[in-house]
């Protein structure tokens, strides 16, 4: 059993330099720094987190996503025919969102996230992947809702990126649907949907990622998707759990057992209890120990703590046997 | 004078520059804590001349005092500490505290800055608190490990530096909750039962005020919170939120507090859209239940974009009001 993130990671800390991605973004805006100058602190910034989680022993890591002004809008407001509205609150976070609004035909045009991930990647020698929001929880996030036109336009525009990554060499490429633990089912194509996403992927291993919620009632039709490696939120998700017991999972997973959205910290043998106990049902050796959704909702030194942690109890679950 | 549509603020004042400077120089060590108590004290009896300036019928104190609204009671409560910086949104960061222990109550927190701004009027003025579900859903909790457990625990709290108010001389209280709406299926009625353990027994008038977020979801479920006043933003939607009231009316038991200033915008408002939406309202509660206030905590804002906003917002109240009387 190894460790990865889920995406996020707090860009700014309480250390004296810890806000120099902060004062680089208010001068920005007040356009006291050009876009050039704002890449170099981001670069900085991204490349620092990016040692950071590898430096505490998280095999597969991430940029951070800190150049993303939120989980939305970010990749929405490059899509051609959206337009980004105002602030909603992001799930039952407080954390918020720009909400975009289809005016018409949704169309990707350009990579998004590539560049995030060459800088990231260039920073480390652990292997970094790259972590897109997937089409269902961007039209659901949106003022038109998960129309089916929408939904479709979103695929193809997600595919579009996915293809981009994949074509600059991007070994691993994770798709995050959180909204899918308020759907009742899946919606309808939503496996052609997800071939649309995949379709351009090459040899990179797909994720697909759930947070904020339990997907038991799903969770029989999400393995059956063909992405390589199912991750969920088995903290807020802990109902999620029941349902893993009941399956025989051949699918190796992404176990989000850390509590991310609080900063009590676990104990590891009991995390890793918590991992064992799956292990007649889970692939563990060939199955990943996370926290249960991005790690920026805590401030930077507990998410520091929350990835020690995290290591520790892999680390027992390897000794006490996958 | 026509009864009604009186007017007040929701709490937060613009800090002068001079007392955001000395804050900064406090938090290096560079100034005393007895002046920046001297310069905060200076700045609340500002905020009040204002108010009493613009003639305002109910004021407050302007929160000179505190940074935030939830941190500014955890660095006072027993049971909590202060924490560390998290993000909001886009480059908006803030410090969130966390619940280490058991929540107590032992010297009131708020009570001697509303007394010495009540010393400088003879209006009334607000007592102000956050809200019990508002303080643990903006806080970490170590302690407790269930949100009922927590916002109770809170809400007993706050019950008593309510009861330490209203023993002063509160005639008005206001208990903020912003994220009363954060899961409303699941944790509403947690809400207004915190809020009942906030109120009972405590003799003065409670109003809350409740911003931005889902409105319709928690509409009219909001109207069972045991409050005299609700207050809502309606300027940043420009005034559509009041069709909340043609399916379900408001309670005719309670005021309706109507913001009409958007605290998120510098340009300073027409007196005439001030005062088309106060009419607005006016379709669907009467005068002597509609207050005119800005839509939220006016410390985002300049204290010049203060003036002057407020300025709109009396003399748009005082249009309509020589309409009602005529």
């Amino acid at each position: 059993m190894e460790t990865t993130v889920v995406g996020s990671y707090p860009r700014v800390s309480d250390a004296p330099d810890g806000q120099r991605l902060r004062r680089a973004v208010a001068r920005w805006e007040r356009r006291e720094l050009s876009d050039e100058d704002l890449r170099k602190v981001e670069v900085d910034v991204m490349q620092e987190v990016v040692r950071e989680q590898a430096s505490l022993g998280v095999d597969i890591v991430s940029d951070g996503q800190v150049t993303r002004y939120d989980p939305i809008s970010h990749f929405a407001g490059k899509l051609e025919g959206f337009e980004i509205g105002g602030l909603l609150r992001y799930f039952d976070t407080n954390t918020y969102y720009r909400q975009p609004r289809a005016k018409g035909k949704v169309r990707w045009t350009n990579p998004i996230t590539v560049d995030d991930w060459t800088t990231a990647s260039a920073a480390t020698v652990a292997p970094v992947k790259a972590v897109l929001i997937g089409p269902y929880t961007l039209a659901a996030m949106s003022a038109n809702g998960a129309s089916n036109d929408l939904l479709w336009d979103l695929a193809g525009a997600v595919g579009n990126e996915v293809s981009a990554l994949a074509h600059s060499g991007v070994p691993r490429i994770q798709i995050d649907e959180p909204a899918l633990v308020r759907a009742k089912a899946l919606p309808r194509e939503f496996d052609e949907m997800v071939d649309t996403v995949l379709e351009g992927r090459r040899r990179a291993q797909a994720t697909l990622f759930t947070y904020f919620g339990g997907v038991g009632h799903l969770l029989e039709d999400l393995l059956a998707l063909p992405f390589d490696f199912l991750g969920l939120d088995l903290v807020q998700g802990a109902s999620t759990i029941e349902a893993l017991r009941r399956a025989d999972v051949t699918k190796p997973m992404i176990l989000g057992l850390i509590d991310a959205r609080n900063t009590k910290m676990e104990d590891p043998k009991e995390v890793a209890k918590r991992a064992l106990a799956l292990r007649d049902r889970v692939p563990l050796d060939r199955s990943y120990l996370s926290p249960s959704n991005g790690l920026e909702f805590l401030p930077r030194a507990k998410a520091r703590e929350k990835l020690k942690v995290l290591v520790y109890a892999a680390k027992i679950v390897r000794e006490v046997g996958e | 004078m026509t009864k009604g549509l009186l007017t007040t603020t929701v709490g937060s004042f613009a800090k002068p520059e001079y007392l955001q400077r000395a804050r900064n120089r406090h938090a290096s060590g560079k100034v005393s804590a007895a002046e920046l108590d001297r310069l905060t004290l200076q700045a609340t009896k500002e905020v009040i001349a204002v108010q009493e300036q613009l003639g305002l019928d109910v004021l407050v104190h302007g929160e000179m005092e505190r940074g935030d609204m939830v941190a500014y009671f955890a660095e006072h409560m027993p049971g909590m500490q202060t924490g560390e910086l998290v993000r909001s949104y886009g480059n908006r960061y803030y410090h969130k505290p966390i619940i280490g222990g058991e929540l107590q109550w032992d010297v009131p927190i708020t009570v001697a800055t509303w007394k010495y701004a009540q010393s400088l009027t003879k209006k009334p003025v607000k007592g102000m608190l956050t809200g019990p579900y508002t303080m643990v859903e903006w806080s970490f909790d170590e302690h407790y490990g269930s949100r009922r457990d927590a916002v109770l625990g809170m809400a007993k709290v706050l019950h008593k530096e309510a009861q330490a108010l209203a023993k002063a001389g509160a005639k008005v209280i206001q208990v903020d909750e912003p994220a009363i709406h954060t899961r409303p299926e699941e944790d509403f009625d947690l809400a207004v039962k915190a809020m009942e353990v906030v109120v009972k027994g405590v003799d003065a008038e409670f109003h809350t005020h409740i911003c931005y977020g889902d409105i319709p979801r928690i509409y009219p479920g909001m109207l069972r919170l045991p409050v005299k006043q609700i207050h809502l933003a309606f300027k940043n939607t420009n005034f559509e939120l009041l069709r909340l009231f043609e399916k379900v009316p408001f309670d005719r038991s309670k005021e309706l507090g109507l913001g009409v200033i958007d605290v998120h915008n510098h340009n300073v408002e027409a007196v005439k859209e001030v005062r088309d939406g106060i009419r607005k309202a006016l379709k669907y509660v009467p005068p002597d239940r509609l207050w005119i206030e800005p839509d939220c905590g006016l410390k985002t804002r300049t204290p010049e974009e203060v003036r002057a906003k407020l300025g709109v917002m009396v003399s748009a109240r005082d249009e309509v009001r020589g309409a009602v009387r005529a």
